[in-house]
């Protein structure tokens, strides 16, 4: 009767140290009725200890700010935005309706789908237009401009593991106390990305247009063709950037699409971590041949340069051969001369 | 803010520029459909641009309200405007039907 009923548990165990205890039965048999003698613990235990409980799963490592609010959530989703897209165009919107931002966000998705059949690249569904909250895009910005994780992570040596007999029971074992100073927490929502990034509050050069309704055209590239597109619709101007005619795009002339295009206003881009104002984007969006082309370029320059340098290391020796293949020459007339001259002589 | 007497809205600014906050939130309180009864002109000066921002109102009455935004918050520019749509406000009331 006794061996067939569980015992109780009163303490509080991890599921494996709870594992441990069941595998050897035997020891804790006679719990119940003995009252008075406690058995030695068995040798395993006495060996190593049971590994402690993790304070937090992999998956949801501790926040500075609580996670449940939206704000940390968007924090999260801005730094990865930010890390993920090398490209970013702000735009100001001025009270669009739902209405004009499907029809832009139709228009501009048509026209870089077009890009994309163009190029045979797909881009073009990555390529969002979304609203943001300015404040808490600053604070993404500035985590992932100046926050480097691995400068916090351990260096070179593995923390101590907590099963070990060499472990030192003072040991500090990473994520088993709630300490938001632990070394293994270096996420973008840790303690020690607020620390790190403190020093740098206010001082970001795109906090200037962080402020109103904002809202981010993200590239997950820096495609010069995607962007001439995107610009083509959102803020066109004649030669290079026209907007398209009405006869190949009637949904772009619509009275509710120009609508929303007026209210939406482009600030400033940010292109691989620098600030540029809108000539500056339209002038990364009119490169030719987008970034091929401009390696094209480059390539040819440095051919060209590497064939004037053999020219002019080819040009002393050359020079040299013809002063000396000259002298040889005029020597050798002079010979046949001076031999014309000894036979006439003769 | 009330916006229903102004007539135009002329506004220039460099938005790398501090002061350049105030036109721009000016213009995002101008209701959805601003465009359809007012005249709205917009320049957005390039980076590198030293010219001071600028916010000039035309009223419905004929007034012209020119506006230092290089002074002024935003807060300033509702005060002023609502000051001058208040008096519309209280004309339109006592006309006759």
């Amino acid at each position: 009767m006794a061996s067939h009923c569980t015992i109780s548990p009163r303490l509080r165990l991890c599921t494996r140290c709870l594992h441990q205890l069941q595998i050897k039965p035997s020891y804790y048999k006679y719990l119940s009725t003995a009252a008075a003698t406690t058995p030695a613990p068995p040798m395993h235990q006495l060996t190593s200890s049971p590994p402690p409980l993790a304070r937090f799963p992999p998956t949801q490592p501790p926040s500075h700010k609580p996670p449940a609010f939206r704000k940390s959530q968007l924090h999260r989703q801005y730094t990865s935005l930010l890390r993920s897209n090398p490209v970013l165009l702000l735009f100001q919107h001025n009270n669009l309706k739902a209405s004009e931002w499907i029809s832009i966000r139709r228009e501009l998705h048509l026209a870089l789908q077009k890009t994309d059949q163009a190029l045979s690249t797909d881009v073009a569904s990555a390529i969002r237009l979304q609203a943001i909250q300015a404040g808490i895009f600053e604070s993404a910005l500035l985590v992932a401009d100046h926050y480097n994780p691995s400068q916090h992570a351990h260096p070179g040596t593995l923390p101590p593991h907590p099963t070990d007999p060499s472990t030192q029971s003072s040991a500090q074992i990473a994520n088993h106390t709630p300490n938001p100073y632990d070394p293994t927490l270096t996420h973008s929502l840790s303690t020690h990305a607020y620390i790190s990034v403190a020093p740098h509050k206010r001082s970001h050069p795109l906090r200037v247009l962080l402020s109103g309704p904002l809202a981010v055209l993200s590239f997950p590239t820096v495609s010069p063709q995607h962007m001439r597109a995107a610009l083509s619709i959102l803020s066109p101007k004649a030669p290079i950037f026209a907007a398209p005619l009405r006869r190949t795009n009637p949904g772009y002339h619509d009275a509710i699409t120009q609508a929303g295009l007026q209210k939406l206003m482009f600030l400033g881009a940010r292109v691989e971590g620098r600030i540029c104002d809108l000539e500056g984007a339209r002038w990364i969006g009119a490169l030719e041949g987008g970034m091929e082309g401009l390696r094209g370029q480059l390539v040819g320059m440095l051919q060209g340069f590497g064939a004037g340098v053999t020219r002019a290391l080819e040009s002393a020796g050359r020079s040299l051969w013809f002063t000396v293949e000259g002298r040889r020459t005029m020597l050798e007339e002079e010979e046949k001369g001076g031999d014309g001259e000894v036979k006439e002589g003769s | 803010m009330i916006t229903k007497y102004i007539a135009a809205v002329t506004t220039r600014f460099n938005p790398f520029k501090k002061p350049s906050k105030t036109c721009r939130v000016f213009l995002a309180h101008l209701p959805a459909d601003a465009r359809m009864k007012m005249k709205i002109n917009t320049t957005v000066l390039g980076r590198d641009s030293q010219e001071p921002s600028f916010l000039k109102l035309t009223f419905k009455d004929g007034k012209e309200m020119q506006l230092d935004t290089e002074k002024l918050k935003i807060n300033d520019v509702v005060v002023e405007v609502d000051r001058h749509s208040r008096t519309l406000n209280r004309v339109a009331d006592l006309e006759p039907l």
